[in-house]
């Protein structure tokens, strides 16, 4: 019986995020999507080795959301079995292939920001008394998949079904849609897309809600 | 263990330093490497995967238990209220609707394996250096959010003052009294050993308590701020100089505690216990 990563595979070659997968002979090769045709890349055989390259952007900025829209270029990695392909995408986007397999079962359960926000404590406590329009603005600017996140919202503003934003595209919210195409790129490869589903806000967010409520 | 059984390490994380999650990655790839557990995960309160993203991470059909470890340094803010809390545990056992059972356990820096990983990093920072003619310091934060970091370094220090190896054994801190800037009053011997009692390096131990010792900071040091250089070869470089000799005495900087592979053995241990 396949397991769930050995089921993805069968749509190779995929997109998750800005990482392309596709198959070599018996291995997988993983690069950013905007450089399979490059010949020139930096070759990695170590799954763990994901954790350094997401780490900083082309830039040499750190990258504290790993769902930005700015993973770096450069480099190729060669892996050999599904267990290795699961830890590297594992690195590159934490948590988002665990809960897109989740989404997949049916599993996933969404939580609506305000819900959220009212579960904080200590300093993020105050991020609860943002306001509506003011999520509306902030969740445009934050979430925006050219320049903010990659992620797919599932979530709603609050629990009566608010839409996040309203000044989002509709296709933010549409896990069978690419998110980097929102960027635009040319020469961006353009297979099956994996979405990075976004099934909560994440603490990033909170932590912005926080400082337009200090007005920071 | 069980072929259905998981391990979450949870950690702080950082929005701003590198190397804030790196020595938890590197636990939970060792502990990976071992084979104990079917599947071993970490989650983050400021990086990926979140502590919510954690609900998702094993397959109820595939993982029955998960052991979920706090890579914290002492009990507090954190592993009572913030990781309960968006982990939806109830205590120390909680059974989700899927039965999958989820079991809280103590923070790496309650195991008592602790005392020995110090005593293993001191002698590590300063090889062939007389333990009698030394003074050993652990550094912890002080006047930390509800943390108990400055309890659980007090404990490291008797526990090891009472061994009798060291000259002297002392807590001080970088924001209260005893501090770390005072080291040359508070010790009288001619070698000192400093120990941050951090879980993992950052701008406390790369930049901070080196200007309060008066060891100077080495130059691009990251702040995560934009354009800043990366800090490859800059972070580190300060425990690689040992011993900075300041006013005829020598001192030895150690990385922070929690950077020591040991602790992928306490985080294991703590799992077992």
């Amino acid at each position: 019986m396949q397991n769930p990563v050995e089921r993805v595979l069968e749509a190779v070659p995929f997109c998750f995020g800005e990482v392309l997968v596709r198959k070599s002979g018996k291995s997988l090769l993983l690069c950013h999507r905007d450089e399979d045709a490059q010949d020139d890349l930096e070759m990695f055989q170590n799954p763990e080795d994901a954790i350094e390259i997401a780490k900083y952007d082309d830039a040499g900025n750190y990258r504290p959301l790993k769902t930005a829209p700015n993973l770096r270029h450069g480099w190729r990695m060669k892996l050999q079995s599904s267990a290795e392909l699961k830890h590297a995408l594992g690195h590159f986007y934490p948590g988002r292939l665990a809960v897109f397999f989740a989404w997949q079962r049916g599993e996933l359960r969404t939580t609506s920001l305000r819900e959220t926000l009212d579960r904080q404590s200590g300093m993020y406590r105050i991020a609860a008394t943002i306001s509506d329009a003011q999520i509306d603005d902030l969740v445009a600017g934050f979430c925006h998949s050219n320049g903010g996140c990659l992620r797919t919202i599932l979530w709603k503003r609050d629990q009566h079904g608010t839409i996040a934003s309203t000044k989002l595209p509709i296709q933010k919210f549409d896990p069978t849609l690419d998110q980097v195409q929102a960027l635009g790129r040319t020469g961006s490869a353009t297979g099956t897309t994996v979405p990075l589903l976004c099934q909560e806000s994440c603490n990033l967010l909170v932590a912005a809600c926080r400082k337009v409520v200090k007005g920071e | 263990m069980t072929d259905k059984t998981a391990l979450l390490i949870v950690a702080h994380g950082s929005t701003v330093n590198p190397d804030s999650s790196a020595p938890t990655l590197a636990h939970a790839a060792e502990i990976r490497r071992r084979k104990i557990f079917r599947e071993v995960s970490c989650a983050f309160w400021k990086e990926e995967p979140s502590l919510r993203d954690a609900l998702f991470l094993f397959d109820p059909k595939s993982v029955r238990e998960v052991y979920v470890v706090p890579n914290f340094i002492s009990e507090g803010y954190f592993t009572q209220t913030v990781i309960p809390r968006e982990l939806e545990l109830n205590g120390r056992i909680t059974k989700r609707p899927s039965g999958q059972i989820w079991k809280y356990c103590e923070p790496v820096g309650n195991h008592s394996l602790m005392t020995e990983l110090l005593l293993k990093r001191a002698g590590e920072v300063a090889p062939g250096v007389n333990p009698a003619e030394t003074s050993l310091l652990i550094v912890a934060h002080g006047t930390d959010l509800n943390e108990n970091s400055a309890v659980a370094a007090k404990r490291e220090a008797e526990k090891i003052r009472a061994l009798g190896k060291f000259s002297e054994v002392l807590n001080v801190y970088m924001e209260e009294p005893p501090l770390i800037s005072d080291w040359r009053k508070l010790t009288e011997t001619r070698n000192v050993v400093v120990v941050p009692f951090f879980i993992s390096d950052g701008l406390h131990s790369y930049e901070d308590i080196p200007r309060l010792i008066g060891i100077p900071a080495p130059a691009g040091v990251d702040r995560g701020g934009p354009g800043s250089t990366p800090p490859a070869t800059a972070h580190g470089e300060v425990f690689r100089r040992n011993p900075h000799k300041i006013d005829n005495r020598s001192l030895f900087y150690a990385p922070s505690i929690g950077t020591d592979p040991g602790f992928a053995d306490i985080i294991v241990e703590q799992a077992k216990s």
